[in-house]
């Protein structure tokens, strides 16, 4: 009974909100400017707070640091708002996605949610499943976050989550071992080829500079890709490289390992990790170095062993002429349609991202926050952790180019998806460049068709 | 109600009386019966239905038809894990029935401490499941791991375990054969009721121990071989977890299952019609090693009361 | 004779030798891990021995955090067998009659039936899991408090492996037995609950801690139907503590898996000699 209600309640929403816009033809900002100087217009679309008790509920995954910083935000939320209370839902990162896609779907996931970028487009192709938070501006101050993350947030004009951080790939070295090998950390093409050759002769074999999985070989190949021709890896969802382009992109992949630079993906996987934070050979130094997202380098820095140093890397030059990579929404929140109090959904996504108190507590648990007066109080504060602040900067300064949500595809990205079928395939020895390369593409266009 | 009640007084009993005197047995299968038209029959129904459709749980049913079923037999993909399901399975489930066997025939000797054996030998069926034990097995099979440390000793360089298509598998089926032990109970309870006037005679017949085996156990305990070749054949087409937490399917897809296979397509993507359609080829094909085991069985399954069943 | 007798000597060493070498095989990966808890990462890797040259507790320290005061590994478990347990007695009440209506009576229909029954065995779950959850999200049984989605099944007798067992091993009990109960007057159930369970007691235990043992490691059903932290139960939280934001200590989730198993081997080892007479009796009889 409470479902149905709900779900009459929403659709009347939804009712409310469309026949709103259909009789003031005047553009969202406005709309929302208007609607805030007077409350009446507010309340006949349906969106004021509640009088009474409202009970919410957020969910988020993440690991230990994260849950107990967002628990504290929550209580600090509840306290300020005293006639709210929010039932969180947290876990591991692991299967997680698989329960919340099937709760998305059965209309039962939590009122707000902490989504991955793509979740997005993969889970909201109908429009029923996130709400439109441009309806919700007067409780979320949009001006805070900058145009291009909010247009990355956005699905058929419909803004369907706030971004929470920009994250990019960056290059992470372990300076010790590269003390050990007697050089310094590479800045360019040259120098990285180079140091492979010094490590083994120097160090041993079991010394690599870099190492990378099958995803981090792909979205080294993009930003080297990028770094030669120039131009965004998808445009109007097709993808921009022919095929002697990425087999190009490929042989520099098979290069690196040939160079000694990277350890084959067979020595990867027969490390028995499942990610780098997690390898002894990382843990230990002897893999020197990797290309992971700036929000992960707390995790990386944390999981070396004690007397090791870890410094954020600059971008190597090199490549070509021009600034590859990409940034992109590393994660966001979003308020589910099935929401019984979308405004203090919206209060409290607001209260975590831009007002101080909840700022302060949220820190830079998902990243170097994007709402620039988050930015402040936490640079005021010097609350962010210089490290990920460096390699956040580092990333924001030189990325220029977009990623297509696809990118993020489970049909591409997943274990079982095309990029590490084309990755281990190469590396094994099993595909040729000619072959990874139109596998490659064909699992890319497949997917894009799809879209 | 009463049992005792003459015989006179039933036949005036009304039809519906008749009919649950007759089938009292349905009343008592009721729960079950209720429970598996909702909780089992009704969603694997529907799964049927959804095989025959492109069913996106986030886009909805755009096309019917069998292009699922097509696909699953054309895809190398999916064949392929068809045919690493069915390898894994003749792998495991003979290794895993033999190593029970050989096992208990040891421990039915008059074995001193008996107990403490079997309680070791059990252990890993118990814990087998939990995540603990798959943390376990990638540290044991790294390339540095216990496995290798061990094997270097008698110095012998041990391979890629979980990187080498051609031996990942091999480890996957290990985890299963390492939980041999409830197949080994049930094989030594079935042991201990061979009669032992059966041996007495066969050794003063000058019989061998390997002749004995033959000749007496072996037949005695068939109808235990055929309990446990199907139990554990069911576990083995359905074997997920190993695969799932150890090696994700990889390397080169050498590891994917097809219940694995399964997963990915339903949670990982979506494509619930996918997902459906692979589980009743899966189903199939169980049923089909099923029912040829059965029909086997009068073969060479031996039942000493020739009663049958 | 004394060829005899050498014979047997060596046969009798080669049997031990056998069942302990197996067996150290079998209890070693096991007694690794239990003293992999007392090792820093670096032990973890470096070697294969299992003295831990510089023990440690932080491991069993660190395995107590808890998640903004939600929940902690002690208050999993309890989450854990709070569901375990009437999961496993109403298994065993529904599976016992079930197997009771299949095991003495003839309706018609019932070779079809069984043969339902037996077939869903068979049943992948991986593809009940969506359908399954729609339906009782229906119900209003997902994040129930009460655990309702993992519960209100095992009522009837939907793990049929049990009905299996229990109709096995009924077949060994002679009906007589019935028949002399129904001349004295009982009813069919008075027979089921005074004749046929008290006979039937080690296949019970064996079907309770089998489905104690199952239910307890269960990480789908409770990922699925579970989402408040409060009431994770510990299978969840292992998963929970290998997600670790600050460096992977392996010493901790290896002592937290080691700890959330404990009640199962302690549940085992009180009740195995009941337990493995159970399963063995149950398929002797096939």
């Amino acid at each position: 009974m409470k479902k149905f209600l709900a779900l009459a309640l929403s659709v009347c929403l939804t009712a409310a909100v469309v026949i709103g816009c259909g009789s003031t033809p005047a553009p969202a900002p406005s709309q929302a400017a208007s609607a805030a100087s007077t409350p009446a217009a507010a309340s006949a679309a349906g969106l004021q707070p509640a009088d009474g008790p409202v009970e919410l509920s957020l969910s988020w995954w993440g690991g230990d640091a994260r849950h107990e910083a967002t628990q504290k935000a929550v209580d600090a939320f509840t306290t300020k708002y005293p006639n709210i209370t929010v039932k969180t839902n947290y876990g591991a990162w692991t299967g997680w996605e698989d329960t919340m896609s099937t709760a998305l779907y059965a209309g039962t996931a939590q009122d707000v949610d902490q989504v991955n970028w793509n979740w997005i487009f993969n889970y909201d192709n109908d429009g029923k499943t996130f709400v439109d938070l441009n309806t919700l501006s007067d409780y979320i101050d949009l001006t805070q976050f900058n145009e291009a993350a909010l247009a990355q947030c956005t699905v058929n004009g419909r803004l369907t989550a706030i971004p929470v951080a920009m994250t990019g790939r960056i290059f992470y070295w372990n300076q010790t071992t590269f003390d050990e090998a007697g050089i310094a950390t590479p800045t360019t093409f040259d120098e990285l080829l180079a140091a492979g050759e010094t490590f083994k002769t120097k160090l041993g074999e079991e010394y690599y500079p870099l190492a990378m999985n099958q995803l981090d070989r792909m979205i080294f190949m993009v930003w080297a890709l990028e770094c030669e021709y120039g131009k965004d890896w998808v445009v109007d969802g097709k993808l921009n490289y022919s095929q002697a382009e990425i087999e190009d992109g490929l042989a520099l992949i098979s290069q690196l390992e040939e160079a000694h630079v990277i350890p084959t993906m067979e020595k990867v996987l027969g490390d028995g990790a499942e990610s780098f934070d997690k390898n002894p050979k990382w843990m230990e130094g002897k893999y020197a170095g990797i290309f992971e997202w700036d929000s992960s380098a707390t995790k990386m820095q944390a999981a070396l062993n004690e007397g090791q140093e870890f410094v954020v890397g600059e971008f190597l030059t090199g490549f070509g002429d021009y600034k590859g990579g990409f940034t992109k929404v590393s994660l966001g929140f979003s308020i589910a349609e099935s929401a019984e109090y979308p405004v203090e959904s919206a209060m409290l996504i607001n209260f975590l991202l831009n007002e101080e108190e909840g700022v302060k507590l949220m820190a830079s648990e998902r990243g170097i926050p994007l709402s620039k007066v988050a930015l402040q109080i936490c640079t005021d504060n010097d609350l962010l952790n210089p490290i990920v602040a460096e390699a956040n900067g580092k990333v924001l300064a030189w990325c220029e180019y977009n990623l297509d949500p696809t990118f993020e595809d489970a049909k591409l990205k997943s274990t079982d998806g095309v990029y590490y079928d084309v990755m281990d395939g190469l590396s094994y020895g099993d595909y040729d460049l000619a072959e990874a390369a139109s596998i490659l593409i064909e699992g890319i266009e497949a997917t894009l068709a799809a879209a | 109600m009463t049992p005792s009640a003459p015989k006179g007084a039933l036949k005036k009993r009304s039809g519906l009386s008749r009919f649950f005197r007759n089938n009292m047995g349905l009343v008592y299968i009721l729960p079950w019966l209720i429970g598996f038209l909702i909780f089992k029959l009704y969603p694997f129904a529907s799964s049927l239905v959804y095989s025959f459709s492109n069913f996106h749980l986030f886009k909805g049913i755009t096309e019917w038809g069998v292009m699922n079923y097509v696909e699953a037999f054309t895809s190398k993909k999916i064949t392929t894990a068809l045919l690493t399901t069915i390898k894994y399975s003749i792998f495991t489930v003979p290794l895993k029935l033999v190593a029970a066997l050989f096992i208990a025939y040891i421990l039915n000797f008059k074995i001193k401490g008996v107990n403490f054996f079997r309680t070791a030998y059990y252990i890993p069926s118990i814990l087998g499941g939990s995540v603990a034990i798959a943390v376990l097995w990638k540290a044991l099979f790294r390339d540095e791991g216990l496995i290798n440390g061990l094997l270097a000793m008698f110095g012998v360089q041990g391979p890629s375990w979980l990187s080498n298509p051609d031996y990942a598998l091999f480890i996957i089926c290990i985890l299963r054969i390492w939980q041999f032990g409830s197949a080994m109970v049930i094989f030594l309870a079935a042991l201990k009721g061979v009669p032992t006037e059966l041996y007495e005679a066969a050794t003063i017949d000058g019989a061998g121990k390997w002749r004995q085996f033959r000749s007496i156990t072996l037949p005695m305990i068939t109808p235990v071989v055929f309990y446990n070749l199907i139990t554990q054949l069911v576990q083995a087409f359905q074997e997920f977890n190993g695969p799932y937490i150890i090696t994700q399917g990889g390397p080169r897809n050498s590891t994917t299952l097809i219940s694995l296979l399964v997963y990915n397509f339903g949670f990982k993507q979506n494509e619930f019609g996918m997902a459906s359609a692979l589980s009743w080829i899966m189903f199939i094909i169980v049923m089909v090693f099923t029912i040829l085991a059965f029909v086997s069985q009068k073969y060479w399954v031996y039942y000493g009361d020739e009663e049958g069943k | 004779m004394i060829g005899v007798k050498a014979r047997n000597r060596i046969s009798t060493f080669f049997k031990y030798f056998v069942l302990i070498v197996v067996g150290f095989i079998m209890v070693y990966p096991l007694l690794w891990m239990v003293s992999a808890t007392f090792k820093s990462n670096n032990e973890i890797f470096s070697g294969i021995g299992l003295i831990p040259q510089n023990p440690t507790l932080d491991g069993y320290r660190n395995a107590m955090n808890d998640y903004g005061g939600d929940i902690n590994l002690l208050r999993s478990m309890l989450n854990t067998y709070s569901y375990v347990i009437p999961k496993v007695i109403f298994t065993i009440l529904s599976s016992a009659i079930t197997a009771y209506g299949f095991g003495r009576f003839d309706f018609k229909g019932k070779r079809i039936l069984f043969a339902v029954m037996l077939s869903t065995l068979f049943l992948p779950q991986v593809v009940l899991n969506v359908p399954q959850y729609l339906l009782y999200n229906t119900f209003g049984w997902v994040d129930s408090p009460w655990y309702l989605a993992l519960i209100i099944p095992t009522l009837f007798a939907v793990d049929t492996y049990f009905v299996f067992m229990l109709v096995q091993f009924m077949r060994g009990i002679p009906k007589e037995l019935d028949e002399a109960a129904q001349i004295d007057g009982c009813n069919t159930f008075q027979t089921l609950v005074k004749v046929i369970a008290p006979m039937l007691k080690p296949a019970l235990v064996s079907c309770a801690l089998f489905q104690f043992m199952w239910s307890s490691n269960d990480f789908m059903g409770p990922l699925l139907y579970v989402n408040t932290p409060a009431k994770y139960p510990a299978a969840i939280f292992v998963k929970l503590s290998m997600d670790a934001d600050n460096g992977f200590a392996w010493n901790r989730v290896l002592a937290i898996s080691l700890i959330s198993i404990i009640p199962s081997l302690i549940v085992f080892f009180a009740a195995q000699n009941q337990f493995i007479e159970g399963i063995s009796a149950g398929s002797v009889k096939g």
